[in-house]
C-alpha cells in the first residue's frame, strides 16, 4: 500500500524532558481505517495535534499524498477534526455548526444549506438541525461534530477520544455509525483512542503507542496474536507471561523457568536465547480426564478465584508458584470454587514468544 | 437556622435601602433645604434640574468621560487579558501584579499624584486628563474580569474553528469574540460605573472644566445642602433599576426562545 498520510520519524519536544513523541513513523494507506492506541502522555494525541496542525514537530516531516503538511497553518490544511468534547460553536445552531466550514469557504448560500442538509442527514439530525448544542445530548453533539467534520470533504478525518464522553451502549452505536460512514465515503480516518476494544472492533490497522513510540502497528489480530513485545501483549487484552530459554539444540520446546520444556509451534521470527513465552487466558482449556497426551502441554493449577463476567469466568491461581489466569466459556467451569485444583491444556501454538527485556534477564532465569 | 437567616437577610437589605426610603421622598419636597419628613410635596426641584446647566453640564460629562473611559480602559484590558492568561513571557507574573496596582492603593494618593503631574502636563480641568486616570482605576477591574472569562474558555473550541478553516482573525470575529460578549459586555460597564460614580480624583481634576457629577454634587451639597442633589440621586437610582431590569428581561426572553 503506498502511503497517502506519510508520517516521517517526527519528534516533538517540549524543553529538556523525554520527547513527547520520540520519532514516530507511519505510513497510511488512503481510505485507511487506523487507530491510535495506547495509555494517556504515550505520544497518540500528541501526534494527531501535529497532523491537524496545532503543535509543529520538533524535527521529521508530515506528507499527505506527496506534499509536506509542516509549513501549512491549520486552517489551510483540509484536514477534518472531531474534539473529545465535542467543541461545537455554543452560540450557533446544529445547521450553523455545520455550515462553518462552508462559510469559511465562500460556498454558495443555496450550495450550503444542500451540503449542510444532506450533511445532518447523513447522520440523522435533520430534525434538530435548529438547536443549539445546549439542547442535545452528547451523543446529538457528537454527531454534530461529526457532521461538520465531513461536510466540507477533508483529505483526512482525525478523531480524537470521539466517544470518551459517552455511556457504553451509546459508545458502541457510534462506533457502528463512525464505521458505517468509514465504508460509505471511504474517507481516510485516524482514531485515538486509550479503549482496545474500540481499537479492536473498528480499526483496519492499529499502531500502539508507548512512551512517545510506536511500539507496533498492525491488524487488530496481528497486534493481539502476536504482539512485539511485552508492553503490547499487556495492554491488548489479558496475558499470561512466563521467562523461558530456547536452546538451539532442541527445534520446537522451550524451557520455562521453575515449570520445565513444553512444546511451541516454531514462529517465523521468533527471538531465540532468553524469551517470555505469552499465553492468553482464553487459550488455556480443561483437561478432560487422560487425553491430554499427544502434542498440548499441560498446567496444573490451584484456583485462588473465580471471577463471573456472565458470557465466561475468569479462573485466577496459580501454577508451581507463578500466577496463571485462564478463561472458561461456555460452562465448563460451572460451580468452581476458590481451593480447586485444575488440569489445564494448551496446544504448542497457542503460546508466542516474545524477546525479552535486558533488564529483567539476570533476575528472571 | 433558615428563620435566623431569613431575618437577617431582610435586616441587610433595609439596611443597604434605609437611605434610599429618605433620599426619594426628599427629592418631591418643597422645601427650601433638606428636610425630611419633607412638608410638603412636589417636583420643582426636577424642574430646577433640567433647567440648570450648571446640573446639566457635569451630567454630559459623566456619561463623556464614563463611556470614553470604558473604551479606553477595553482597548488596553483585552490585549492584556489575552496576553496574560494565553501567553508564557517573562516578566509575565510582574505584569500582572502591575495591572492590579491601582486597587491597592488608596484613591486619595493616586488623586494627589495625578494632580500634582497631571498640573504639569497641563492636563487637570480637561476631558482626557480625568479619562486617563479613570483608566487607571478601572483597568484592574476589567482584566480581572476578562481575565476570569478567559481562563474558562474552552480552547478547542478556537481549534475546531481553525481545524474548519477560519484564519486567526475569523477564529476571533466568529467564534471568540461572540462567545466572549457578555464578559466584555459586563466588563466595560464595569468600567462605565466605576468611572460615573468615582468621586475623589474628580474632585482632584476634573476642574470646572470638565467637572463630573459626582463632583458637583459634593460641591452642591458643601456649599448650600441643595435638594436637588436627592433628584439627581433619584435619577440616578431609576436608571439603574431600569438597566437592571431591562437586562433581566433580556435573559428571560433568551430563556424562553430557547428552551434548554
Amino acid at each position: 500500500m503506498s502511503a497517502y498520510l506519510d508520517i516521517v520519524d517526527v519528534v516533538k519536544s517540549y524543553g529538556a524532558a523525554r520527547p513527547a513523541v520520540d520519532g514516530v513513523s507511519l505510513a497510511i494507506g488512503k481510505g485507511e481505517f487506523v487507530t491510535f492506541l495506547g495509555p494517556s502522555g504515550s505520544g497518540k494525541t500528541t501526534t494527531l495535534m501535529m497532523i491537524a496542525g496545532f503543535e509543529a514537530p520538533t524535527s521529521g516531516d508530515i506528507r499527505l499524498d506527496g506534499r509536506s503538511l509542516v509549513s501549512i497553518e491549520p486552517h489551510r490544511r483540509n484536514v477534518g477534526m472531531v474534539f473529545q468534547n465535542y467543541a461545537l460553536f455554543p452560540h450557533m445552531t446544529a445547521a450553523q455548526n455545520v455550515a462553518f466550514p462552508l462559510r469559511m469557504r465562500g460556498v454558495q448560500r443555496a450550495e450550503q444549506q444542500r451540503r449542510v442538509a444532506e450533511a445532518l442527514a447523513s447522520v440523522d439530525l435533520q430534525a434538530l438541525a435548529h438547536r443549539h448544542p445546549r439542547e442535545m445530548s452528547g451523543g446529538q453533539q457528537q454527531r454534530v461534530a461529526l457532521a461538520r467534520a465531513l461536510v466540507f470533504a477533508p483529505d483526512v478525518l482525525l478523531l480524537d477520544e470521539p466517544l470518551g464522553a459517552l455511556d457504553k451502549n451509546l459508545r458502541e452505536q457510534m462506533q457502528v455509525e463512525i464505521k458505517r460512514i468509514h465504508r460509505e465515503i471511504g474517507i481516510t480516518m485516524i482514531y485515538v483512542t486509550h479503549d482496545q476494544t474500540e481499537a479492536m472492533t473498528m480499526s483496519d490497522r492499529v499502531a500502539v503507542f508507548s512512551n512517545g513510540k510506536v511500539e507496533q502497528i498492525g491488524s487488530p489480530l496481528e497486534v493481539y496474536n502476536r504482539p512485539a513485545n511485552r508492553f503490547v501483549g499487556e495492554f491488548i487484552g489479558d496475558s499470561n507471561f512466563f521467562a523461558g530459554r530456547v536452546d538451539p539444540s532442541r527445534p520446537g520446546w522451550v524451557e520455562l523457568a521453575g515449570i520445565g520444556p513444553v512444546r511451541i509451534a516454531t514462529q517465523a521470527t521468533a527471538p531465540a536465547g532468553e524469551v517470555e513465552v505469552m499465553i492468553r487466558p482464553e487459550r488455556l482449556r480443561l483437561a478432560t480426564g487422560g487425553d491430554t497426551g499427544g502434542a498440548d502441554n499441560t498446567f496444573d493449577m490451584t484456583v485462588d478465584d473465580v471471577i463471573n463476567y456472565g458470557d465466561s469466568l475468569l479462573v485466577i491461581g496459580k501454577t508451581r508458584g507463578f500466577p496463571l489466569r485462564a478463561r472458561m466459556v461456555g460452562g465448563a467451569a460451572d460451580g468452581l470454587q476458590p481451593g480447586a485444583a485444575l488440569k489445564l491444556a494448551w496446544a504448542p501454538g497457542d503460546a508466542h514468544l516474545l524477546p525479552r527485556p535486558p533488564a529483567e534477564r539476570d533476575s528472571a532465569v | 437556622m433558615t428563620r435566623f437567616s431569613d431575618w437577617f437577610a431582610w435586616l441587610v437589605l433595609l439596611f443597604l435601602a434605609a437611605p434610599l426610603a429618605i433620599v426619594v421622598p426628599m427629592s418631591f419636597s418643597n422645601a427650601p433645604s433638606f428636610q425630611f419628613p419633607p412638608p410638603a410635596w412636589g417636583v420643582q426641584y426636577y424642574r430646577a434640574f433640567f433647567a440648570d446647566p450648571r446640573w446639566l453640564q457635569p451630567t454630559v460629562n459623566s456619561f463623556i468621560i464614563g463611556a470614553a473611559t470604558a473604551v479606553v480602559t477595553m482597548a488596553l484590558g483585552i490585549p492584556a487579558a489575552f496576553a496574560i492568561v494565553r501567553h508564557r513571557f517573562a516578566g509575565r507574573g510582574w505584569v500582572n501584579l502591575l495591572l492590579l496596582l491601582p486597587l491597592t492603593a488608596p484613591h486619595i494618593v493616586l488623586a494627589l499624584g495625578y494632580y500634582t503631574y497631571f498640573g504639569r502636563l497641563r492636563l487637570t480641568q480637561t476631558y482626557l486628563g480625568v479619562v486617563l486616570a479613570h483608566t487607571c482605576l478601572c483597568v484592574p477591574i476589567v482584566y480581572l474580569t476578562l481575565s476570569a472569562a478567559l481562563k474558562g474558555f474552552d480552547r478547542n473550541v478556537e481549534r475546531a474553528a481553525m481545524n474548519l478553516g477560519a484564519n486567526p482573525w475569523r477564529v476571533f470575529r466568529h467564534v471568540t469574540f461572540p462567545m466572549l460578549r457578555p464578559a466584555f459586555l459586563v466588563a466595560a460597564l464595569f468600567a462605565f460605573i466605576q468611572s460615573f460614580d468615582e468621586t475623589v480624583v474628580a474632585l482632584f481634576i476634573s476642574g470646572r472644566d470638565a467637572s463630573t457629577l459626582p463632583r458637583k454634587i459634593f460641591d452642591s451639597l458643601r456649599t448650600q445642602a441643595d435638594p436637588v442633589v436627592a433628584v439627581v440621586s433619584t435619577l440616578l437610582l431609576g436608571i439603574v433599576l431600569a438597566g437592571t431590569i431591562a437586562s433581566r428581561l433580556a435573559a428571560r426572553r433568551r430563556r424562553v426562545e430557547t428552551p434548554a
